[in-house]
């Protein structure tokens, strides 16, 4: 009998133990310990993020499953998903902004199954969050929360000067006038950023114009009603505001009403949250009021955002796992919206009247009672070149066009053919 | 017994087995590749790989998680429709001739002031280098935070001095002023690179040269001219090369200041690619942006290597 050597023992036993792994191609229970990654954005509420690691922690203790909360700027989530997608390779779940389910829809996991029951506790998704994530018949991401857009002012400044709260973009004019000479202009952003597609939207919807038809097809940016938006643009960037709206970034019109410089912005309510929070001066001075209205009627814009799952995850029932536990038990939900301190409102119908909004009288406006609020694009319907557009930045890059010197006319053809040339992609 | 000559078989097969090799390792034609394979294989993963994919993307109308398929140089003749590339063309330009020509005058420059008999030489040799060490991405929001319209420090200092009137440039929102802060970023940072080699070549030039010119009447200006910049030229050839390269590739500085705006005023053909390619899921036209200048690239990089090898022979 040949007796079993320490060298012996150790070549047969990880041979066969490779053997077998490769055979079943499944890794060792140590190995099977699951663990997630989700990619989410700085949000402007920074307390949300802080809560959601809170979450995150209770999840893994109460799941066993362990999940990575990775941040990005929003200016980087874009290329972030395209490499992501490229690569086959990365979050296993992801948060969205506005269309890009859309642009997606091919990579993403349907996750009807958690809406529904989202909906059976919630009632209905409201349509942002509806036009945003349910694709072609499929709810290709579940939606979590919107920021709506309305207006952002010095109250104390507007008292001081005895100025009424505008209730038209042509109002907004007149009383930019009157702040510029008080040295605190209107910040409206002129770059590429978010802000800037979202004030552009309203102000273009407002005077009923658009980007595209109804039929999702049609480019109709060249009318007379764009004309106008431009030429408003034109006057308030040279009358009410200042040329550092063109190098602004998303945070920026926050940051100039938050240190006192800037008199009225278009925002959510996250520039007012984190003054509030910080302690800061201006706080006291800042107060809301609705979005504003113009010849074509009132129509607000909101960004909603959803949280998909990549098809090349190899976790996909742990990531519906953490969706379920972040958007399915009621208390947390409230827990996490709470924490945004209304930056961040429920995309549920039975949720609007949400504790949030009572939790500060200065919110009073998100109630938005008789408001309609559209995603990036209406009227056209949803659709990856939608997104493509807003991704591509044109509506900035026309007007920052016209109000650096461009003639309107030479603006928006620019941006009449750059649309066509998105439309007419593969 | 048996034993022994198992023993003994084995011990003579280790000793030819190992003779074997080490008369292998004792061949250069083996011993070079065996040296060389570690890093030809990184090469062939990390440069020649996704060389070869960019080059595919770029001759392909591949768009973000969608098959594609070849459509030849349309991508490269469809760049000439976008202002944004032409405008991109342009900038490249002017801001390569613009920072490289200032790094060569003020590498110079520098380099001949750390040549003198400095107090604390070392030490203002190596705060001279901080620039190029820190990260490039931490440095320029360093400076993002400089040019920002309600905070910047340049504009407070620029205003406290008497020098501009209220409320001062707008840095990075303004087109010319943006394109000027983008390349004073870059002069900042490359700088030290021109600076330190400069003056590796300046310490390699022999003394006994400047006390001949000296002795025949020349002064500094002319001991200059016909001593130090003569000498100089190999080293600043090769400098102003590799900086050519660098600046025309630059990222990391456009990005973290201006993303290339305002209006595409800024935009280099990295960081276009980069918002065509990723950004916008065109990643067939973002591959072709960026190897635009590969073939002039290709005639430098060509032009450079011809340089070395008459400066070695």
């Amino acid at each position: 009998m040949s007796s079993l050597t320490r060298r012996h023992f150790l070549t047969t036993t990880t041979g066969a133990g490779l053997a077998g792994i490769l055979a079943a191609g499944v890794p060792p229970a140590r190995g099977q310990q699951r663990e997630i990654s989700y990619l989410c954005w700085n949000n402007f509420a920074p307390l949300s993020d802080k809560k959601l690691a809170e979450i995150g922690q209770r999840f893994t203790k109460d799941t066993g499953i362990k999940i990575k909360i990775d941040h990005i700027a929003a200016p980087q989530q874009a290329a972030k998903y395209a490499a992501e997608v490229q690569t086959q390779a990365g979050h296993d779940l992801v948060e969205m902004r506005m269309h890009v389910p859309w642009l997606y829809e091919a990579q993403l996991v349907d996750v009807s199954d958690i809406v529904a029951n989202l909906e059976k506790s919630y009632g209905k998704v409201i349509a942002p969050g509806y036009e945003a994530a349910h694709v072609k018949g499929v709810w290709r991401a579940v939606p979590q929360y919107h920021s709506i857009f309305v207006s952002a002012y010095r109250e104390d400044l507007f008292k001081k000067a005895s100025l009424a709260a505008p209730k038209t973009w042509e109002d907004l004019y007149k009383v930019g006038l009157e702040l510029k000479k008080m040295g605190h202009p209107v910040g409206i952003p002129i770059s590429q950023n978010f802000d800037t597609i979202s004030t552009g939207s309203a102000v273009m919807w407002c005077h009923g114009a658009m980007e595209v038809d109804k039929d999702g097809k049609t480019v109709k940016i060249n009318s007379e009603q764009t004309a106008q938006v431009v030429e408003w643009y034109k006057k308030m960037y040279r009358d009410c505001m200042e040329p550092e709206v063109l190098s602004w970034d998303d945070a920026s019109n926050n940051q100039s009403l938050q240190q006192g410089k800037a008199g009225w912005i278009h925002n959510p309510v996250s520039a007012y949250i984190v003054a509030r929070d910080q302690k800061l001066p201006s706080a006291d001075g800042i107060n809301h009021h609705l979005s504003l209205s113009g010849p074509g009627g009132r129509h607000d814009v909101t960004a909603p955002r959803s949280i998909g799952i990549w098809k090349f995850s190899k976790n996909v029932e742990p990531s519906k796992e953490w969706i379920r536990y972040l958007l399915g038990k009621k208390e947390v939900y409230d827990e996490y919206i709470m924490s945004g301190g209304a930056f961040l409102l429920p995309l549920y119908t039975k949720l609007q009247d949400h504790a949030v909004l009572k939790t500060d009288p200065k919110l009073a406006t998100l109630k938005g009672e008789g408001t309609t609020y559209h995603t990036y694009g209406w009227p056209a319907p949803a659709s990856d070149k939608v997104q493509l557009i807003t991704n591509s930045f044109i509506l900035p890059n026309m007007l920052a066009k016209a109000v650096t010197g461009t003639s309107t006319k030479d603006s928006i053809a620019w941006a009449e053919n750059e649309m066509k040339k998105v439309m007419a992609g593969s | 017994m048996a034993i022994g000559s198992v023993g003994i078989a084995t011990a003579t097969r280790s000793t030819s087995l190992r003779s074997r090799v080490s008369e292998l390792l004792d061949r250069e034609s083996w011993l070079g590749p065996i040296f060389v394979s570690p890093a030809m294989v990184l090469i062939l993963l990390l440069v020649a790989y996704p060389f070869c994919m960019a080059l595919y993307f770029s001759v392909s109308n591949a768009f973000i998680g969608r098959p594609s398929t070849f459509i030849g140089i349309r991508n490269f003749i469809n760049l000439w429709d976008s202002d944004a590339f032409r405008q991109t063309f342009q900038n490249a330009f002017v801001f390569c001739g613009i920072a490289v020509g200032a790094k060569v005058v003020l590498g110079i420059s520098l380099a001949l002031l750390l040549n003198q008999q400095l107090w604390f030489k070392r030490l203002i040799r190596g705060a001279v280098l901080l620039p190029w060490v820190i990260p490039t991405a931490l440095s320029t929001l360093g400076w993002s935070w400089m040019f920002n319209s309600l905070y910047s420090v340049v504009n407070w200092t620029l205003l406290a001095i008497g020098l501009i009137d209220p409320p001062g440039p707008n840095w990075l929102g303004q087109k010319y002023y943006a394109m000027a802060a983008v390349i004073i970023v870059n002069i900042w940072r490359g700088l030290p690179f021109f600076a330190i080699t400069l003056l590796a070549g300046l310490v390699a030039i022999p003394k006994e040269l400047y006390e001949a010119a000296e002795a025949d009447g020349a002064g500094p200006v002319a001991r200059f001219w016909h001593v130090t910049l003569p000498l100089l030229k190999g080293v600043l050839g090769i400098v102003v090369l590799f900086s050519t390269i660098f600046t025309f590739s630059e990222f990391n500085i456009i990005y973290v200041l201006t993303h290339g705006g305002p209006i595409n005023s800024t935009h280099l053909f990295a960081t276009l690619a980069r918002q065509v390619g990723l950004e916008t899921g065109r990643i067939g036209e973002g591959a072709a942006i960026s190897l635009y200048l590969f073939p002039a690239l290709m005639i430098v990089v060509w032009a450079q290597l011809r340089y070395v090898r008459k400066q070695a022979y």
